[in-house]
């Protein structure tokens, strides 16, 4: 079905909501009433627009802002788990795990030792042919 | 027997840029970014439902690439006039995509249209490159 042009800028608009405040604490309600339309339409229609459900969108937003701290910060997974706008430490790991396939802290683990690799040996992160056909370790 | 495709590359004009485009507007993940004793800048890429397929951006122009000066020469001719067709991404609704990369600055050579195969807009990446940007119908190929 053809949604409007004013439809699909709602829609958008209510996404680029998302992205701008997924840590905090927003829900179907709050993103429908950004968009000016019903709470059945609203999630009928972003689901055909983006394929995922609001919900899915905003965890998705929300668990890879989390791979971001993870990689890159020092902070606690619990401190990580509030700032990216979970409410509960448990259910952020279920997710965290299901999406990613590993558990927060060993995601955290990996990253590290991807990273010291990559310090340590920077040629280990290209495959070989790349280093012999551009001759990068000259 | 050959399964996949697991790295590719993309030359750009300017790491950089190149990184603000496909990272930043795009919303690629980097997946790795390592720059070697000689300059050259090990960057890569994975689109957002794709981890396991790595892009390498990467600039012939310098950077510690060993081309030798014909071959600068002739990427740098096709590189600035943005001619390389890189590929296709694909997007659950290209309009709304459209009307999402616009309003972050990206820039179109041609509108969503209608194409028997789906719903297609054609999108520059300001470093050299355009790409094929389609909303496959259902049941098409892509």
């Amino acid at each position: 079905m053809q949604i409007p042009p004013d439809v699909y800028r709602k829609i958008i608009y209510a996404k680029k909501f998302i992205d701008e405040h997924f840590q905090e604490s927003i829900n179907l309600n709050a993103i429908s009433r950004k968009a000016c339309i019903s709470r059945f339409h609203f999630h009928r229609l972003f689901t055909q627009v983006y394929n995922k459900t609001p919900h899915q969108y905003l965890t998705l937003k929300r668990i890879d802002y989390a791979t971001d701290l993870l990689k890159n910060d020092e902070v606690s997974v619990q401190e990580i788990c509030y700032r990216v706008g979970f409410e509960s430490l448990g259910s952020f790991s279920t997710l965290f795990k299901k999406k990613i396939g590993h558990a927060p802290r060993n995601f955290r683990n990996r990253a590290w030792f991807r990273k010291e690799q990559s310090r340590l040996q920077p040629l280990s992160q290209i495959p070989h042919c790349f280093i012999e056909r551009f001759q990068v370790q000259h | 027997m050959i399964t996949k495709l697991s790295h590719t590359t993309i030359y750009v004009t300017d790491q950089a840029k190149a990184y603000d485009f496909y990272v930043k507007k795009l919303g690629f993940r980097v997946h790795t970014d390592a720059t070697m004793p000689n300059g050259f800048r090990w960057l890569t890429v994975t689109p957002p439902e794709q981890p396991e397929l790595e892009i390498a951006l990467l600039t012939p122009l310098d950077g510690g690439m060993q081309f030798d000066e014909e071959a600068k020469k002739a990427f740098k001719v096709l590189l600035d006039k943005g001619a390389l067709g890189a590929g296709v991404f694909n997007t659950p609704d290209c309009r709304a995509t459209y009307e999402e990369l616009k309003s972050k600055g990206v820039v179109f050579k041609s509108e969503p249209k209608e194409q028997f195969y789906g719903i297609e807009a054609v999108i520059t990446d300001g470093v050299g490159n355009w790409f094929s940007m389609t909303q496959p119908k259902e049941g098409a190929a892509g």
